[in-house]
């Protein structure tokens, strides 16, 4: 597997494997993003698709300061946020995606996945994004903070209310309120 | 520290992000307080919960249009919205159901929905919702696929091209119910459903797609006796394939793979005419 520099040399050149193998490397995660975030195999599919189109449009402005993932998760997280704020209905749109997970066992465990996106839903888009991020995509503080393009220290502050608002919506033992954390996150130091 | 004062701290705790003093400071408490070792581990399950992967695979055909947009049409595409450059896919792919349907009288049939862009398979349909109900499920995938009721000789002068039998009954006491004539994008398929005594079993046919475009599927070895083959599993369904040159068959059951299965694979596809390149390769 090429390394990720030359991976984004070649790209630029406008090498036509090159960019397909940054989308192989890739596509997954963002699709996986872009499907939760809308809920909608349709959005998912064409957000996917002007992700890329714009991220090798715009290869030439990629600084290379965060990992080539984390700036295509600010593509794509740009693109979804303006498709919900442009889409009056987002919130109301049919579910298509199902939520079970082939061989799992436990109806129990589906209810409660059901809850949590339906939950997730009902959120704004930048709360959905900064939780999908952090949960399902697994960055941490810093990359989140490179992703959504906001200060590194607003980001535990960000998840702590879009945690609430998500146990507010779940109510039951979720409904608990997560007080929300001020400024002065402490973090830590690595 | 004060519950108020732990509370505040739990995401960043569960994140890791936590500074190992601050969390020397809160493990205390937290192995104390009952009240708050719940909410830590409530915030774990909402965590492990949204962590969950969607097992929607990325759609074959994402990367073709990716490249449509690379090869020329990228500045049209970027300048309408999404909503847009979905109609705009469509009269390319209603163009080819419309040949196909025309041809047998089925102009009824048309649905104008996203359904038409893929000549490409989306089995996710059919997976994600089988623990559910099998059945309902696979009625939903065909319909998904503008799926049409026929006769058995109806739906094979509808797809010629594919190597495929429903008889009336399959070995096991299988009786045959629905058999539907499918739109893959532009290529016709079929399908059909089997009930024994409320046991549900269906079969889609279509014309093979390159294993690289099964993004739902998991490959595994040789799963219905010495035939070439791949299955997918969630729970007691197997969706198992068995691709000769033209057709990939596809049977939904919960069928022992090595004993029940080999002969209703065989059932439904027949051994193609000598010259047409063989099949079930050992």
């Amino acid at each position: 597997m090429p390394d990720e520099q030359e991976l984004v040399k070649r790209c630029r050149a406008g090498d036509r494997e090159a960019q397909r193998e940054l989308y192989a490397q890739t596509s997954e995660r963002i699709y996986a993003l872009l499907l939760r975030m809308t809920s909608s195999r349709d959005d998912a599919f064409d957000l996917s698709q002007s992700t890329y189109l714009r991220a090798f449009e715009r290869i030439n402005q990629f600084d290379g300061k965060s990992s080539v993932a984390t700036w295509l998760y600010r593509i794509a997280v740009n693109e979804a946020l303006q498709l919900l704020r442009r889409s009056a209905t987002a919130r109301g749109k049919l579910k298509e995606l199902e939520t079970r997970q082939p061989g799992d066992a436990g109806a129990g465990a589906d209810i409660v996945r059901m809850d949590i996106d339906d939950a997730l839903g009902q959120l704004d888009g930048d709360e959905r994004a900064i939780l999908l991020l952090r949960y399902q995509e697994g960055l941490d503080y810093r990359m989140i903070a490179e992703a959504l393009e906001c200060a590194e220290g607003t980001v535990g502050s960000r998840l702590n209310r879009a945690r609430s608002r998500m146990r507010a919506l779940l109510g039951g033992s979720y409904g608990r309120r997560e007080e929300e954390d001020v400024g002065a996150h402490p973090r830590s130091s690595g | 520290m004060t519950c108020d004062e732990v509370r505040r701290q739990l995401g960043a705790l569960i994140d890791g992000e936590l500074s190992p003093d601050l969390r020397l400071d809160i493990e205390p408490h937290l192995a104390g307080c009952e009240a708050c070792a719940a909410e830590l581990d409530e915030l774990r399950g909402l965590a492990s919960g949204l962590a969950l992967p969607s097992v929607a695979g990325v759609p074959s055909e994402l990367w073709a249009s990716i490249e449509r947009g690379l090869d020329g049409e990228r500045t049209e595409l970027l300048r309408r919205s999404p909503g847009v450059r979905r109609m705009a896919r469509l009269p390319w792919a209603l163009a080819a159901v419309v040949t196909l349907a025309v041809g047998l009288g089925l102009v009824g049939l048309l649905r104008n929905d996203s359904s038409a862009r893929a000549s490409s398979i989306d089995f996710t349909l059919l997976l994600d919702a089988l623990p559910h109900d099998a059945k309902q499920a696979f009625t939903k995938f065909v319909s998904h696929y503008d799926a049409k009721e026929a006769s058995p000789e109806d739906a094979k002068l509808f797809a010629p091209d594919l190597n495929f039998e429903v008889p009336e009954e399959l070995p096991g006491g299988f009786r045959r119910g629905s058999v539907y004539v499918l739109h893959f994008g532009e290529l016709a398929g079929v399908a059909a459903t089997y009930d024994r005594d409320g046991e549900f079993l269906g079969v889609v046919f279509h014309r093979p797609v390159h294993t690289g475009h099964c993004k739902p599927h998991k490959d595994y070895p040789c799963v219905a006796g010495h035939q070439e083959g791949h299955k997918v599993s969630v729970g007691q369904w197997r969706l198992v394939h068995l691709m000769d040159p033209t057709t990939c068959h596809c049977v939904l059951s919960r069928l022992n793979e090595q004993t029940e299965l080999p002969p209703i694979m065989s059932a439904v596809a027949p051994p193609l005419p000598s010259g047409d390149g063989g099949r079930h390769r050992d």
